[in-house]
């Protein structure tokens, strides 16, 4: 396998966009991804598009990728249509990832695209619903509700208050309040979090990710080439796994049962060679914030029931040894599924370039994108983990 | 007219439950359990994900009683349930833990304890767009007594 890098980013802002289509979110990343990678279009040798919802939005199946990169100035190469919940972006990221490493092609597009925001609020509520297993939701599942549970099962087990669950939305708000491309850029207090109206005992309000329009995309090239492009640091792809929910019947809170996020960042850290000391700087799946305690915990930052403590102790703020969510995670950057992946992508290469501005990290060297999404029984359904290193 | 415009009562998933139709019949849970490593499963499967065979799945009735691993309170619902309601993951005494809505108590925090233990009962939950009514099931606290206003006879 050949050392694959990020070459360049780009994001159009995290939003409500109603006058925009999936196809002028796109454009915006994409465009901005090439200038920042310095690569001609015209160089883009194979585009993998990640959208989950989209069919059911806009009514379009089957070929979103051509219908959105088409207009975007791509024709004739190949274009794989992604879809895979909240990892949707990440699963396309790795595609090209994979084309570049097995030396298929030298230069691709990572692209993640969601648009949520409709007049008819009903039907986004209907696709939102959509990636949660079907079963599931027909039982009357409300999935905030499901991360509510675990985060009671966690409590059970490891102690801690509502209040401390709600300073992870506290610190993740106050990161997007100095990110440009979060949609939410204003610093909650707690007050200002347990007070927002409550969803499903303990989750409020402020607490959820929410749902948004975007797009993310990133250029990736085999690293032997990447110095034609570009003179900036390079970041390169230390490890990209994808895995699939394990269905299990107890939860891992409960259990010595290892958590999927464990197994999956296991395999990127052996793929990586690194160990979770290594991590500079993560972006984690916070679809419902106080999921970052258990993130942080699975992903060997800390041990087992500790994260609240490490919250606390402000290990985790972008002044803390151990960042996470500099960008303001999911509940403060918005949450446009397909598009998440790549945006947890292009927060990591703007930190390990020191192009992050109020947010930056002091001198990463290695960050780290976590991402799971979809509730399956028994498990989230797909998971990513990808480590960059500068 | 009348006989077109009557509510029909329509499972909610297919295979999930066996309904009681006589005084001796007892309504339940379709699982499946594997002979060769003794797991049980719900829904009922076909494959065994643990041993990855296709044939050692037995269908078998589940217990009607559990207990509450957790639950919460939704305030939001999602389209066709009502809020407040409470949700809930059930373990059962052959292993599942499986998902469910708790009725037969106030939707509040303080009116259900984790480790409560909940009886099966098959009952509406929610209507198609004809306004069938949708029959799944649900768990209510033991000896609570109270029937959900919804729940037809089982």
């Amino acid at each position: 396998m050949r050392e694959v890098v990020v070459l360049g980013v780009g994001m159009h802002p995290f939003g409500r966009f109603l006058d925009k289509s999936l196809r002028d979110l796109a454009k915006v990343a994409i465009w901005d991804a090439l200038k920042d990678a310095n690569v001609p279009a015209k160089d883009v040798q194979v585009a993998y598009l990640g959208n989950s919802v989209g069919g059911l939005i806009t009514g379009q199946e089957g070929i979103r990728a051509q219908t959105i990169l088409g207009p975007c100035g791509f024709s004739g190469i190949p274009m794989v249509n992604v879809e895979n919940a909240c990892a949707s972006a990440s699963t396309a990221f790795r595609g090209v990832w994979l084309e570049i490493a097995s030396g298929l092609c030298d230069v691709g597009l990572a692209v993640g695209v969601e648009k949520m925001f409709l007049e008819d609020r009903a039907r986004t509520i209907s696709a939102l619903i959509s990636v949660s297993q079907l079963e599931l939701s027909k039982l009357g599942m409300q999935f905030a509700g499901e991360a509510a549970m675990r985060c009671k099962r966690y409590m059970r087990k490891y102690g801690g208050t509502k209040e401390d669950l709600a300073l992870v939305a506290v610190k993740n708000s106050y990161n997007g309040s100095l990110n440009p491309y979060a949609y939410h850029r204003k610093a909650y207090t707690l007050e200002d979090v347990l007070s927002s109206s409550l969803i499903a005992e303990p989750l409020h309000l402020y607490m959820t990710s929410s749902i948004a329009d975007g797009a993310a995309a990133a250029v990736l090239c085999s690293k032997d080439i990447a110095k034609r492009y570009t003179s900036k640091p390079l970041v390169t792809v230390a490890a990209c796994v994808l895995k699939s929910g394990r269905y299990m019947d107890s939860d891992p809170l409960d259990t010595d049962v290892q958590s999927t996020i464990t197994f999956t960042a296991n395999e990127a850290y052996e793929q990586a060679g690194m160990e979770p000391k290594d991590i500079d700087v993560a972006e984690v799946h916070d679809a419902m914030s106080p999921i970052e305690l258990v993130s942080c915990e699975d992903l060997g930052f800390c041990k087992k029931g500790e994260g609240i403590r490490f919250l606390k102790e402000g290990r985790t703020k972008i002044t803390g040894d151990i960042p996470i969510n500099t960008s303001g995670g999911l509940c403060a950057r918005g949450h446009p599924i397909g598009a998440t992946g790549i945006a947890q992508v292009a927060e990591i290469v703007w930190q390990l370039r020191g192009e992050a501005g109020p947010r930056q990290v002091a001198n990463p060297k290695v960050g780290m994108c976590e991402d799971s999404g979809g509730v399956v029984e028994g498990d989230n359904a797909a998971f990513t983990n990808i480590i960059l290193k500068r | 007219m009348e006989q077109e415009t009557r509510k029909k009562r329509l499972p909610i998933l297919p295979g999930i439950i066996h309904e009681a139709t006589s005084p001796g019949d007892k309504s339940y849970l379709i699982g499946s359990r594997c002979s060769a490593c003794g797991r049980t499963f719900f829904p009922k499967r076909s494959v065994c994900r643990v041993c990855m065979r296709d044939d050692t799945m037995e269908e078998t009735a589940l217990s009607t009683r559990g207990k509450i691993d957790t639950f919460t309170v939704v305030h939001v619902a999602p389209i066709g349930f009502t809020a407040p309601y409470i949700q809930a993951f059930v373990d059962l005494p052959e292993g599942p833990r499986i998902f469910s809505l708790i009725t037969g108590c106030e939707p509040s925090q303080d009116a259900l304890e984790e480790g409560a233990e909940v009886e099966l009962i098959i009952d509406k939950i929610t209507e198609d767009e004809k306004g069938n009514d949708l029959i799944g099931y649900k768990f209510r606290p033991v000896g609570k007594g109270s029937r959900s206003k919804n729940e037809e006879k089982s």
